[in-house]
């Protein structure tokens, strides 16, 4: 599903080439659970970002279900967060001016889905996130874990096939971080959806079925969760 | 999406209070100044335009020649004759009117008697304007001499009622006149307002100056209208002919001008039309665009300002399937929907404050004056004001990159940002110091030409027209006036003090050097008492005198008049005027009259009981005011009782001649006002953003030990230095317009220094007190709120 080959990241600071990704070659398949791991300033968020298209590498070539993405127009890239790619932040970045329900809807208006369809989508999302007594509230009404839940929900609603996110329980306690995983985790299982995070921590690594463990810039380890 | 947007976008205004208030509030000031000031446009640019065929209707104007065949002055005026000499010589004309200029004269129904601008035309008139008629024929309405037309208001005036025809009004306590018909009244912006009509056949018995056709005597209008498709230049090129024909002793020509364009264009230079009040009307459109752009730029700024919170809006939308146009409508959505919030509230300021603005103008405007194409206009500007306001945010916003928001990378504080911010507030206030320097400018101005001695004292002196029986029984009048102790001088005369009479050229004097003379002179008629009434100096000789049998021959004259004479010793040197010999008795020191602001022609006063027409009086100061004006109100309404009594101060008649500048000086204060107003109300904004931003740094500074001054001083800084910017600026910008604006005074102040910094740190004062209260509330928090979150 993702082809990733030779992609090198670096920022030219006067004339001195600070590498935050050299020669990353990876395949995540359709499916998978990946979990990127590494110190800080490794190169974990750089690499999810181009594998979200939010940053272009410097050289390299990206191949994103089978088609060449490496240099994107803003219009084809709109199109493959529509339908293929859902974002998890760990801010939550939702909108605080939209409450939960509209959160939600948003990226369904963008997709121009039809009403009725709108509808039931975001009540079963609601409804398995158990949410429907909050779907009024704003974002500063709920907590830190609700409102990852409202985030999640978001990325779902369009129906991706898959989910990146950068470190999702970042901001979150242990027992909510835990519910977060798990629903990764089922998600993954139940509905084949492919969900590739960046994660600080080892357990919640474990959730996962792959590790990609980063250390300056390059891909130290790569190895599989063995339940 | 829409409907979200909307509902998001209330959602925004509701939660950031203070920004909207700015906003709305800003843009809704702005946009009713706009909108007084285009109302006020409207009303002066459809001066004479109500008629179907306005654009075919012309006035005649007269110029007189000068000196090296230049035109001396252009005045609308026309004679007797030149109207039926056209009528037969020039094919594209379609109607020809003449008429008086109208004035306020006694009309009455039995003892309801009133003075109201009446007004003598030829019938072609009922042509020309589209005068609604309530009832009676346009046709034959003034076909008979003893016909008048009434307006509604007069009739209800009179009558109570417009259901008036036919029934019997008697004009200046003489003339029995029949009602042939009543019209709608017209609107204030016509110059040929009446309220009510007369024909000219009846004129013709009322002055008999207007009956002998003539080319000699240049008092009276000539409306004519042309064919269309008329070309008038080539009008003009036949009616010289014409002229030249029947006029050959001409000192004078006549040409046709477009009465729509005389209230604006009115004033002439060498016969040609040089502009007039049109310039005050483009300075209005001006002000009135530029008040509305500082609303927007505030609109702009403070979404620039808000840029980063709204950034990671943004990015968010963006990585949920957001593209960049849907973005750019909502932003403009947004805009949009803060411009027609702020319109709602600017017509209902404009309704409100309408009174107000017409009271301080004296004029009567109604919203109303805007038809429905103006109101097409003010659509327009409204949409074009939304886009304004919201293009910057939207344009800006939107090409955002996603993860530099999400990352917030991107810091407000952009190189082109913040400079096209700085350039928008320090625009801004160049703007309002302008307006504050030009209204103290006008103010000193103002002032200075008040200050001018008049000449005389004023204030102890009333006048009143000279009606019906006062004229017959002036001596009668004087005596008992002057018996009954509330007048201690009075005389009659042609016209009041502070307006001119009748120009002349036709006078030769002593040892005069040119064939024939053509400066113009004034002409004033008065029987006993002038000097010792109006108590302008007399330098030479003396007043004219009962002891004098041969006064009747003999003139006062100014002492610019003397000038040009001449004479070493004025008095007893004679001058002849049109063949008759005049000899000087009396010299006196010029003194303010018509116009205060240039210097006028010279004068030259005659002896004549039989011209005059108005009567002043200088009131005996040991009574009270108001017991003299009951006295003279009580023996004047014993002699002369089937007028109303019309006693003018003229103090009072004066203070009237300054309201045009007047005008300009409240407007520029007004809206200069506003303009300050609006203005900081951005700067609050503004300033309210960047210490919301800062927050965690103040909070960090107080804890590293900064005090209290040391952070406000941080925040006022770079705000204050853009206000330096904008003085530096607009100083010398005012001072240059200002002194274009008063060189075109003959009597006019200098610029004092002192007004530049005034209006500088007036503006700076005003713009610290803003800065410093927000300043102030920030840097006083506390800062472990500033820093807990995080």
């Amino acid at each position: 599903m993702i082809q990733l080959t030779n992609i090198e990241k670096y920022y030219a600071n006067k004339g001195v080439k600070n590498y935050v990704l050299r020669l990353v070659t990876t395949t995540i398949n359709q499916g998978e659970f990946v979990s990127i791991m590494g110190p800080s300033g490794a190169g974990k968020s750089t690499l999810l970002n181009i594998i979200g298209m939010l940053e272009e590498p410097t050289y390299g070539i990206y191949n994103f279900l089978g088609e060449d993405v490496t240099n994107l127009n803003e219009r084809k890239r709109i199109e493959l967060y529509r339908n293929h790619i859902g974002f998890v932040f760990q801010a939550y970045h939702l909108i605080d001016e939209m409450t939960v329900y509209e959160n939600i809807e948003a990226p369904l208006l963008y997709k121009k889905v039809g009403s009725a369809e709108r509808a039931s989508r975001i009540a079963d999302l609601l409804d398995r996130f158990n949410m429907v007594a909050k779907k009024d509230l704003f974002p500063n009404q709920l907590s830190g874990g609700q409102q990852q839940l409202v985030g999640i929900a978001r990325a779902l609603a369009a129906q991706p096939s898959i989910i990146l996110a950068d470190e999702p329980t970042g901001n979150l306690q242990s027992a909510q971080a835990e519910e977060i995983m798990s629903l990764f985790k089922k998600l993954n299982e139940e509905e084949g959806i492919t969900i590739i995070q960046v994660t600080h921590s080892e357990k919640n690594a474990q959730y996962g079925s792959r590790i990609l463990h980063i250390a300056d810039g390059l891909i130290k380890e790569d190895m599989a969760v063995v339940a | 999406m829409f409907k979200l947007n909307l509902k998001i976008a209330l959602r925004n205004l509701w939660k950031n209070k203070t920004s909207s208030f700015i906003n709305v509030i800003g843009l809704a000031i702005g946009l009713a100044a706009c909108l007084m000031l285009l109302l006020y446009v409207t009303y002066e640019w459809n001066f004479d335009k109500q008629g179907k065929e306005s654009a075919n209707v012309f006035t005649t104007m007269t110029n007189i020649f000068g000196d090296n065949g230049k035109t001396a002055v252009t005045f609308e005026g026309s004679t007797t004759a030149f109207g039926p000499a056209i009528k037969q010589g020039l094919p594209k004309l379609k109607y020809v009117a003449r008429m008086d200029y109208g004035g306020k004269n006694l009309i009455a129904n039995g003892q309801n008697a009133f003075k109201c601008k009446s007004k003598f035309a030829e019938p072609d008139i009922l042509k020309m304007y589209d005068y609604q008629f309530i009832q009676g024929n346009p046709n034959t309405a003034l076909n008979s001499p003893n016909s008048v037309i009434v307006t509604e208001s007069t009739a209800k005036l009179l009558f109570g009622t417009t259901d008036v025809l036919n029934k019997i009004v008697r004009f200046k306590d003489q003339f029995d006149l029949n009602i042939t018909g009543v019209i709608k009244d017209q609107p204030d912006n016509s110059s040929n307002k009446f309220d009510y009509l007369m024909p000219w056949s009846l004129y013709e018995t009322v002055d008999e100056s207007a009956k002998d056709l003539n080319w000699s005597n240049y008092s009276f209008i000539t409306l004519i209208m042309l064919k269309n498709g008329a070309n008038l230049d080539l009008v003009n090129q036949k009616i010289a002919q014409i002229e030249k024909k029947n006029n050959t002793d001409n000192q004078q020509s006549q040409v046709l001008f477009p009465l729509a364009k005389l209230h604006l264009y009115g004033q002439f230079d060498d016969g040609k039309s040089v502009g007039g009040a049109i310039e005050q009307i483009y300075l209005f459109v001006g002000l009135a665009f530029g008040i509305l752009l500082i609303a927007c730029i505030n609109f702009m700024n403070m979404a620039t300002a808000k840029s980063e919170k709204r950034a990671k809006e943004v990015g968010i939308k963006k990585t949920i399937g957001a593209n960049r146009s849907s973005l750019i409508i909502q932003f403009l959505t947004e805009s949009m929907m803060l411009t027609f919030i702020a319109v709602v509230f600017s017509i209902a300021l404009l309704e409100l404050f309408l009174p107000t603005f017409n009271n301080l103008l004296s004029i009567k405007l109604d919203i109303s004056y805007f038809n429905s194409s103006s109101w097409f206009g003010i659509l327009g500007i409204v949409i074009v004001t939304g886009l304004i306001a919201g293009s910057y945010p939207a344009f800006y916003l939107s090409s955002f990159n996603p993860i530099q928001t999400l990352k917030r990378k991107i810091k407000s504080k952009g190189f082109f940002s913040v400079s096209l911010r700085q350039v928008l507030v320090v625009g801004q206030f160049c703007f309002a110091i302008i307006l504050i320097i030009s209204t103290l400018v006008i103010y000193k101005q103002i002032q200075y030409i008040k200050n001018r001695p008049v000449g005389f004292d004023v204030n102890a002196l009333v006048e009143m027209p000279q009606d019906g029986e006062l004229k017959t029984k002036y001596d009668l009048l004087r005596s008992e006036l002057l018996k009954s102790g509330a007048v201690t001088s009075m005389f009659q005369s042609s016209v009041s003090l502070s307006h001119h009479g009748r120009n002349f050229s036709g006078i030769a004097w002593e040892g005069m050097l040119k064939a024939t003379n053509n400066q113009l002179f004034n002409r004033v008629i008065t029987t006993y008492d002038f000097i010792k009434t109006n108590g302008i100096k007399l330098t030479d000789g003396r007043d004219f005198s009962e002891n004098f049998a041969s006064d009747t021959s003999a003139v006062m004259v100014s002492a610019s008049a003397v000038k040009i004479f001449g004479y070493k010793n004025p008095v007893g040197k004679t001058i002849t005027i049109f063949g008759d010999k005049f000899n000087i008795i009396g010299v006196f020191d010029d003194y303010v009259w018509d116009s205060p602001y240039k210097s006028n022609n010279p004068m030259v006063v005659f002896f004549d009981q039989k011209q005059t027409g108005n009567i002043t009086m200088r009131l005996n100061e040991s009574n009270s005011l108001q017991s003299n004006i009951e006295t003279i109100s009580r023996i004047t309404k014993a002699l002369n009782p089937a007028y109303p009594l019309e006693i003018n101060f003229l103090n009072n008649v004066y203070a009237e001649k300054y309201n045009a500048e007047k005008t300009l000086g409240i407007l520029s204060n007004l809206f200069g006002g506003l303009a300050i107003f609006v203005s900081c109300l951005g700067l609050f904004g503004l300033v309210t953003y960047s210490a919301e931003q800062r927050t965690k740094e103040f909070g960090v500074r107080k804890v590293l030990g900064a005090s209290l001054f040391n952070l406000m001083q941080l925040l006022s800084l770079s705000f204050m230095k853009m206000i330096v910017v904008s003085m530096i600026i607009a100083i010398p910008l005012s001072y240059f317009l200002m002194n274009k604006w008063l060189i075109k005074f003959e009597f006019h102040t200098e610029i004092s220094w002192w007004i530049m910094p005034l209006a500088g740190f007036g503006t700076l004062m005003m713009a610290l007190i803003t800065v410093s209260f927000q300043a102030y509330k920030t840097a006083k928090a506390n800062p472990v709120d500033a820093l807990k979150y995080e």
